[in-house]
């Protein structure tokens, strides 16, 4: 098991700034995942840690060692490519021995190898098929089962499921988790899919525009998104801008969002009186208000209800004319047309200054 | 910062590349500097160290510039019951006359190339598949005979001639001289223009020219404003070709008696020459102008096509090209302008055959079928010798050819470091190089080094011609191993490095096995082209008789009774030999690279 640090690493292609100063530590035996848009970057920290790519500025460290400048081959990573990367011109068997022969193994060896890699990853009967004659998630296995065989202290998985269809992802994903927790190799993860990111990883990284935003576990992100961006990233939210009405406390704010006053909280930088700020709500925060509830109460119409499954999606336009949507339980009865009141937690009310973040 | 960014500039090509493919780069741009760079810059320091007014004023006068032109442009002659038409051209001097030729033979090449493209491209007709096959036999090469065939057709008392007589008409047409090589030149060339142009056509969108269609445009206007701007890389490339080969094409001016060409100046300098003092100045400049043309060519058409960006939109995705059937105009002008003139074209190549297979032809028709000439032939041991010498230089040429075609090609495709998208330019820039321009700066630069010693190229021109071929035919190769480089996607690779291999590793176990079969389809189309080189073997190769390759042979047979081509039947089954080598070898490869247009440009 080894620890992976990334120390102030930056890359340029030409003059566009690919990774802006990108730091972090990953821990030994964790999942940890790179999550953002594309072009965020994360594909090229993953290829500067496998040492596809130099940085021009700061250190990439594995178990200890300074492999900043060293050639891919040196530094024992394994990775797992988008597209898979199986030789065409190989059958099953060679593609997976391909590294142990690197490493001189000899021959049982090699065999008892390939042979312990084909069972974990259900691959037993498949060794003399050419790739091309593999379904995709078979595909997908001999190349996990590659990367493993050679016992890398990382193993790099870029976008391992993203030419899977949406069933065979869900298993494959399932079976990634274990086998890694079986082995406990530290595996670096990316991936665009906020929900395979929650669901597969220790920690998460966001990126954006080359740089991390912010590292988390799955909750600590999803409940304290750091600033607009991940916010509105991660989930799906409400949007809206508002004034800071009053300063209740440190984190607590009161905002007049063009006549509807809520109370919400600030995760990041200290709010003062007066000051834009946009309010982020999730559609899952509200909830139908009881009597009692007097503050952070928003009243409006029902436009428009559609059942997706998990939720009914409630389309209310307030009293005030915003917008806004909310999930409610999926047997809740509600009429379109209907005046509804609903509750939203000041916790739940993100408050972000309107300067930052918001430039795209 | 700028130090720092030339530091990570090192760093990054010793980190792309590991040391034994940054030797191998070395050694093939080492090879490019002193086989292609070096000589080429010769030709102008050479001149420029002895330049003086006497040699400029030499130039602009006879036979390099003749004014008044002499002869006349043609005669109409009384022969009684007939008149004969004799089509000649005035002689302007070498200078213009090479210039004039190939500018003439260049726009007729285009104008049939482009016209044959479009109907090929855009309609459906019965024996399309024919016209197209027939349509590349123009380019198998045949060294020298085919303009000699064209002379026997149209030439002095030619069979074109012979048969208005007999016909009864009451006049005759011979078509000789200058007017002649551009006839002969035009036939041999245009498919050039046709094939890169239809390569050009098949690319485009069809979209582009139904939303033309749907605001309104047709017919010729559709052709004129639409079509033929978006084919303009293909023509370009294709006539670009056709002016550069015509200029230093031999064949024609040699079959026709025009001694006034650059091409035949230089060439007579250095097969005539004793020594390398012998070569006179005047000569050096003319093989300059020869290669100063051709740079001026290629960076116009450089320059030109980049102005645009010629992206076919939906690039990858397959689409049916817009084919329609032809109006009843169009269907006759089909069958009786553009499949006579095909079948015209071919006349060349049929003409080598008869030559090959007949015991005589001076009438209209041949005489007797015989073998005769190819037993005479294999019996020569001059042929033999040839035969055997350009085998050995083609093959270790090969050797050659293959380290600088997977080098370059690999370094182009995979290595993004600025400055060595120069090499691109280098590994192909040999196709549009006259190859009689690369023998004068060989035979001067190196003669004069190596005067007297072993690799002295008027004691031993073997070193020479095997590099100078290794270099000329190598962008067959570089080509073929670069289209097969781009179906190898980069993780295949990096899959390997991340596994714990070497570059010299992945190369050998990933990539070699991958592209193995490119490599092999294009050097046969190069060892090929080695076996029927002509530039530097007629030049360089004639320095000493028995290192001669083949082709020198062929011209001698073909010169020895001066124009008449007096051993042209010996000659014609020598070169039918060479033909069926070239068609075994581009099927061959184009089966195993489904490439259909892989003789683009000889």
């Amino acid at each position: 098991m080894a620890e992976v640090i990334l120390d102030n690493v930056s890359k340029y292609f030409g003059r566009f700034k690919a990774l802006d100063g990108v730091s972090f530590t990953v821990k030994p035996g964790e999942i940890f995942t790179l999550l953002g848009p594309s072009g965020c970057g994360k594909t090229t920290t993953l290829r500067v840690i496998a040492g596809l790519e130099i940085p021009e500025e700061g250190r990439v460290l594995i178990d200890g060692y300074d492999v900043t400048y060293k050639k891919p081959y040196e530094r024992n990573t394994a990775m797992v490519f988008q597209n898979y990367a199986l030789w065409p011109h190989m059958t099953v068997y060679d593609n997976i021995a391909y590294g142990l022969k690197i490493r001189k193994y000899s021959r049982d060896e090699i065999k008892r190898r390939v042979k312990w890699a084909l069972e974990l990853l259900g691959l037993e009967g498949l060794e003399n098929r050419y790739p091309l004659q593999l379904s995709g998630g078979q595909q997908q296995r001999v190349a996990l089962a590659r990367a493993i065989v050679v016992e890398p202290k990382v193993l790099l998985l870029d976008e391992p499921l993203s030419n899977l269809d949406a069933k065979l992802r869900v298993r494959v994903r399932e079976e990634i988790v274990s086998l890694q927790r079986r082995l406990k190799i530290t595996t670096i993860y990316v991936t665009h899919d906020q929900e395979e990111a929650m669901n597969i990883s220790d920690r998460v990284a966001i990126m954006d525009r080359g740089r991390i935003v912010q590292i988390g576990t799955p909750a600590e992100i999803y409940y304290n998104p750091y600033n607009f961006f991940i916010a509105t990233f991660m989930g799906r939210s409400n949007v809206l801008s508002g004034v800071v009405e009053r300063v209740i406390s440190d984190k607590l704010y009161e905002v007049n969002i063009n006549g509807l006053r809520l109370n919400g909280t600030s995760t990041g930088a200290k709010l003062s009186t007066g000051e834009d700020v946009l309010v982020v709500i999730r559609y899952e925060s509200f909830r139908k208000a009881d009597e009692d509830d007097k503050i952070n109460v928003i009243e409006g119409r029902v436009e428009r209800l559609s059942f997706i499954g998990l939720a009914l999606q409630v389309k209310v336009i307030t009293v005030n004319g915003h917008v806004i949507l909310a999930y409610l339980p999926p047997r809740e009865v509600i009429d379109t047309g209907a005046h509804i009141r609903l509750y939203v937690s000041p916790e739940d009310v993100k408050l972000y200054p309107s300067i930052t973040g918001v430039i795209d | 910062m700028k130090n720092n960014r030339l530091g990570n500039a090192i760093r990054g090509l010793t980190y792309t590349l590991d040391l034994p493919l940054v030797m191998l780069l070395f050694f093939t741009l080492i090879l490019f500097t002193l086989i292609l760079i070096i000589p080429l810059a010769t030709l102008f320091l050479k001149p420029l160290s002895v330049l003086s007014l006497r040699i400029l004023e030499d130039l602009i006068r006879y036979p390099y510039v003749s004014i008044p032109p002499l002869g006349e442009w043609y005669i109409v002659s009384d022969r009684g019951e007939y008149k004969l038409i004799i089509v000649r051209f005035k002689d302007l001097g070498v200078i213009p006359n090479t210039i004039l030729v190939s500018s003439i033979v260049t726009l007729l090449s285009s104008i049939i190339g482009i016209s044959i493209a479009f109907v090929v491209a855009r309609y459906d007709f019965l024996g399309k598949g024919i016209l197209r096959i027939i349509s590349i036999i123009p380019l198998l090469y045949t060294p020298f005979v085919n303009a000699f065939v064209t002379y026997k057709i149209f030439g002095d008392g030619g069979i074109l001639g012979s048969l208005m007589l007999s016909l009864g008409l009451p006049y005759s047409i011979e078509v000789t001289y200058i007017a002649g090589t551009i006839l002969a030149q035009t036939l041999m060339f245009w498919p050039i223009v046709y094939l890169n142009t239809l390569a050009s056509m098949m690319q485009i969108d069809p979209s582009l020219e139904e939303q033309a269609e749907n605001i309104g445009s047709r017919g010729f206007r559709l052709f004129r404003t639409i079509t033929l701007p978006l084919s303009l890389p293909g023509v370009a490339a294709g006539s670009g070709l056709v002016f550069i080969f015509s200029m230093e094409d031999l064949a024609a001016p040699l079959a026709f008696k025009v001694d006034n060409m650059m091409s035949i100046s230089i060439v007579r300098a250095i097969t005539g020459s004793q020594s390398i003092e012998a070569l006179s100045v005047e000569v050096v400049i003319l093989a300059g102008l020869l290669l100063l043309s051709a740079i001026s060519w290629f960076i116009l058409i450089k320059h030109y096509i980049s102005l645009k960006q010629y992206a076919m939109l939906a690039r990858g995705v397959r689409w049916k090209p817009r084919v329609s059937k032809p109006s009843l105009p169009t269907l006759l002008a089909i069958y009786l302008i553009v499949f006579p003139l095909v079948l015209f074209s071919m006349l060349p190549q049929i003409g080598v055959l008869i030559y090959a297979f007949s015991k005589s032809w001076t009438g209209v028709i041949p005489e007797g079928f015989t073998l005769e000439h190819f037993s005479n032939v294999l019996f020569d041991s001059r042929v033999l010798n040839g035969l055997k010498n350009s085998f050995i230089y083609s093959t270790l040429a090969l050797v050659l050819i293959i380290i600088i075609g997977t080098v370059s090609s690999y370094v182009i495709s995979r290595v993004s470091l600025r400055g060595l998208s120069a090499i691109d330019l280098l590994a192909m820039s040999p196709l549009a190089i006259p190859g009689l321009s690369i023998a004068m700066g060989l035979l001067i630069l190196y003669g004069s080094i190596f005067k007297d010693t072993l690799i002295d190229p008027y004691i031993n021109p073997m070193f020479l011609l095997i590099l100078a071929y290794a270099i000329r035919k190598s962008p067959f190769t570089t080509r073929a191993v670069y289209a097969g480089l781009q179906q190898v996607h980069r993780s295949l690779e990096e899959a390997g490095f991340t596994l714990g291999a070497s570059r010299t590793r992945v190369l050998f176990t990933i990539v070699l096995p991958l592209i193995g079969i490119n490599i092999i389809a294009g050097s046969m189309i190069s060892f090929v082209y080695c076996m029927s080189e002509v530039s530097t073997s007629i030049t360089v190769g004639s320095l000493n008789k028995s290192q001669a390759p083949i082709t020198y042979i062929i011209y001698d047979y073909l010169t020895a009774g001066y124009g008449g081509g007096a051993y042209i039947h010996q000659a014609s089954a020598i070169v039918t030999l060479i033909i069926v080598v070239q068609l075994i070898a581009i099927i061959t490869s184009n089966y195993i690279l489904k490439f259909r247009y892989s003789i683009l440009g000889i």
